[in-house]
């Protein structure tokens, strides 16, 4: 078992009129990059602010880096950014990035430094311009969020947690954070982030976790999730309109369960039972020129749509970054 | 502490450095010259406009009171004569003389018209019908001089010699007052009831307008949502208590930079005075012991603490200017009330009301430094009345960080009453 960053048990929290998470338990390894998954309104915000002990649990308990969660000493090995993002509007950016250092506990030259070397980085500071002289107020949007991700970071956390750090940032703010976020693991912190895009979780995590409507529906490492839900897609790529013959096939419930077309080939459910060679066997019989036959493991859009059922999937939800 | 410390200064510099406060801190001391300076002139004015002999006198004596009453507003027989105009005319045709002049006064012409008729030489009555009734100290004189001439024809009239009569009765009694405290002579009765009054209005106002600011600070941080990372890095509690302690010292350092001014001013009010045509402010400044001074700024701080610890919770409960400006209605209400008594404080000082209000949490930090210049206050009152502003300031603290950790991060609808009680006991 590698070390534990967050270990939770069991949490759940009850409000007046609904239940924003009901018995939750998750283990996030050290140094690991970890996605919490789910559609709108699934208990992710929720959940990461009892992490945080923003907000108290009902019930259940939460170990953060080997503490209890309510160990005033964490906050300052923990850097945040949270899904409601704001800063004060009337306030120079870098005074702000001094407060939010200072409230983590750092000082002086030092908190000076780390600063100026941030706002290089995520290039607020360049040749012509300095931003960090400019009121917040004057920065665009994708700039405000840069600089509440330095604010985040500042203090240079073992434990990064984001609330959908991706939402409202145009590709080239999104590749900067993606960046970052994988310069943090090449520094061994651990970095839990929410999100309901799934292509950036593919590509950044190592573990994931979906909860819907509170509860967990599967957690674990990306590629064993991905693992445990494959073998049973075919990608089939036919020359042409599949023939009469063909589509019998592919009707045939013994050995197809589904089949979608996604226009430049079909994805291909298995029936129980049902093996690859049987059905590559059957659609030669049946004189298909195949120009693609492959076993893939299914997306984790395609789990989650096939987890979470897309009656939970709310507006807004996208599958792709 | 580090961190307590952060909020604190970010919240003092981020104030100290706005226009805002700059304006405010250069006004102040000229609303404070003009509550200095309105005394004086106020006293200048004390005497008589000179509107007093711009009258019509009407007289139906028969005895030529008016004569002699139009000497007398005019400065008496060494004066100028005034401008007085004396219409002798018989009891029987009072009426059409009365509307003639009462046209006149219309006309702008004179201020008024005085009757004088038999009743006045007994001594019973006199009418003035005018514009400038509420000049009280032009009726005065009207009235002092009608008093003097009836009562120098009286004297005549028993055989007294009408110069001995005049001397007699030349009376010109300059009637001032001067406050007795333990200490000894406190400066005039005038001064020491203006100087309660500037003291309890800069309470109010500043308790009243940082009260505000402390509410706008938690509603801005709530409507940027910066709320919930300050939230992750600190303590409610410490949020509250930096923001609290941070613009009360905004305000502490306006009041002390407000009370230098002032009194670079007062050392210079001479010239400005003279300037202004009036005289030397009279009596002087109440001397103010070293230790009243300390207590004044512990109401100060005390009962800003009351009040913005009400303030913050209150911001923590809304969304939006507008419904911020309902729910602080009760708290300004609270503070508004002490004001309201302010009149019946400063004229009976020691009446069941103002030892009450003197000493009730909300009011005491106004209401108490009023008492205190007008009147003595046994030491025990100001300790009873600091104490209970000390335990209402721990009590509306301690109420505000509940309702302020809930509320911070509680968007949409604005909490009910039951629902905030809940917070508090939740808490």
């Amino acid at each position: 078992m590698p070390e534990l960053a967050i270990e939770v048990r069991d949490i759940a929290k009850r409000y007046d009129h609904h239940v924003a998470v009901r018995s939750l338990s998750l283990n996030v390894p050290k140094g690991a990059v970890y996605g919490l998954l789910g559609p709108n309104g699934a208990g992710k915000t929720t959940t990461i602010r009892m992490l945080l002990n923003i907000i108290a649990p009902d019930s259940g308990s939460v170990r953060i880096l080997g503490s209890p969660h309510n160990d005033p000493k964490l906050v300052d090995r923990i850097g945040y950014l949270p899904e409601e993002r704001g800063l004060y509007r009337k306030m120079q950016v870098h005074r702000v990035l001094r407060f939010l250092g200072e409230l983590k506990g750092l000082r002086g030259a030092d908190l000076d430094r780390r600063i100026d070397s941030w706002l290089d980085r995520l290039q607020l500071r360049t040749n012509g311009q300095d931003w960090g002289k400019a009121k917040v107020d004057e920065l665009s949007r994708g700039m405000q969020q840069k600089v509440q991700f330095i604010g985040a970071l500042l203090h240079d956390p073992e434990l990064v947690i984001l609330d959908e750090p991706f939402s409202g940032l145009d590709p080239i703010n999104a590749q900067a954070l993606k960046d970052t976020v994988v310069d943090l693991k090449r520094q061994n912190r651990t970095v839990i982030f929410s999100t309901h895009i799934m292509d950036n979780a593919e590509r950044l995590c190592d573990s994931v976790c979906i909860i819907a409507q509170g509860e967990k529906v599967l957690d674990g490492g990306v590629a064993e999730v991905r693992e445990a839900h494959g073998g049973r897609m075919v990608a089939l790529g036919l020359e042409g309109a599949p023939t009469s013959a063909v589509q019998l096939v592919l009707n045939n419930r013994a050995l197809v369960a589904r089949a979608d077309d996604s226009n430049r080939y079909l994805e291909i459910e298995l029936a129980a039972g049902a093996r690859a060679p049987d059905l590559l066997t059957a659609l030669v019989n049946a004189g298909a020129s195949i120009e693609r036959f492959e076993l893939v493991r299914p997306s984790l859009h395609r789990i989650f749509l096939e987890k979470v059922g897309a009656t939970h999937v709310e507006d807004g939800m996208s599958g792709q970054g | 502490m580090n961190k307590l410390f952060a909020v604190i200064r970010r919240e003092y510099l981020e104030r100290v450095r706005s226009r805002w406060f700059l304006i405010a801190t250069l006004f102040g001391p000229v609303f404070f010259g003009l509550l200095m300076f309105l005394p004086a002139l106020i006293s200048s004015r004390e005497k008589a406009s000179g509107d007093a002999s711009k009258i019509i006198i009407i007289d139906a004596t028969g005895v030529a009171l008016g004569d002699r009453v139009a000497a007398q507003l005019g400065g008496g027989l060494s004066g100028t004569g005034g401008q007085s105009k004396v219409q002798t005319v018989r009891a029987d045709s009072l009426a059409p003389a009365e509307s003639l002049a009462t046209k006149a006064v219309i006309r702008e012409e004179f201020k008024g018209y005085l009757v004088l008729d038999s009743g006045t030489v007994a001594g019973h009555r006199a009418r003035y019908s005018g514009s400038n009734t509420t000049a009280i100290f032009d009726m005065q004189q009207i009235d002092r001089a009608i008093q003097h001439e009836v009562l120098g024809m009286r004297l005549e009239k028993s055989g007294i010699d009408p110069d001995l009569s005049r001397e007699l009765t030349s009376l010109n009694v300059n009637f001032t007052t001067e406050r007795l405290t333990k200490r000894g002579r406190g400066g005039s009765g005038n001064v020491s009831l203006f100087f309660g009054l500037a003291v309890a209005m800069l309470l109010y106002m500043t308790i009243f307008i940082y009260g505000l600011n402390v509410l706008r600070g938690v509603l801005e941080e709530k409507q940027t949502r910066v709320a919930e990372v300050v939230i992750a890095s600190v303590s409610s509690t410490k949020l509250l208590l930096g923001k609290v302690i941070g613009v009360g010292a905004v305000g502490f350092t306006q009041l002390v930079l407000w009370m230098g001014m002032s009194f670079v001013m007062w050392k210079v009010r001479a010239p400005i005075l003279a300037k202004m045509g009036a005289p030397q402010m009279p009596g002087g400044f109440p001397d103010i012991s070293l230790a009243t001074g300390l207590i004044l700024l512990a109401f100060f701080v005390l009962g800003f603490m009351f009040y913005a610890g009400l303030f913050a919770a209150v911001g923590a409960t809304v969304n939006s200017e507008q419904e911020a400006q309902q729910a602080q209605m009760p708290v300004v209400l609270l503070l508004v009330c002490s004001v309201m008594f302010v009149q019946n404080v400063l004229l009976t000082p020691d009446s069941a009301l103002s030892r009450t209000l003197s000493l009730m949490p909300f009011s005491a930090p106004i209401v108490m430094p009023l008492r205190m210049t007008v009147a003595p206050v046994p030491a025990l009152d100001i300790a009873m009345a600091l104490l209970s502003v000390a335990l209402g300031a721990i009590f509306t603290t301690w109420l505000a960080s509940r309702i302020y950790r809930v509320g911070l991060l509680m968007y949409g609808k604005r909490p009910s009453f039951g629902e905030i009680l809940k917070w508090v006991r939740q808490g």
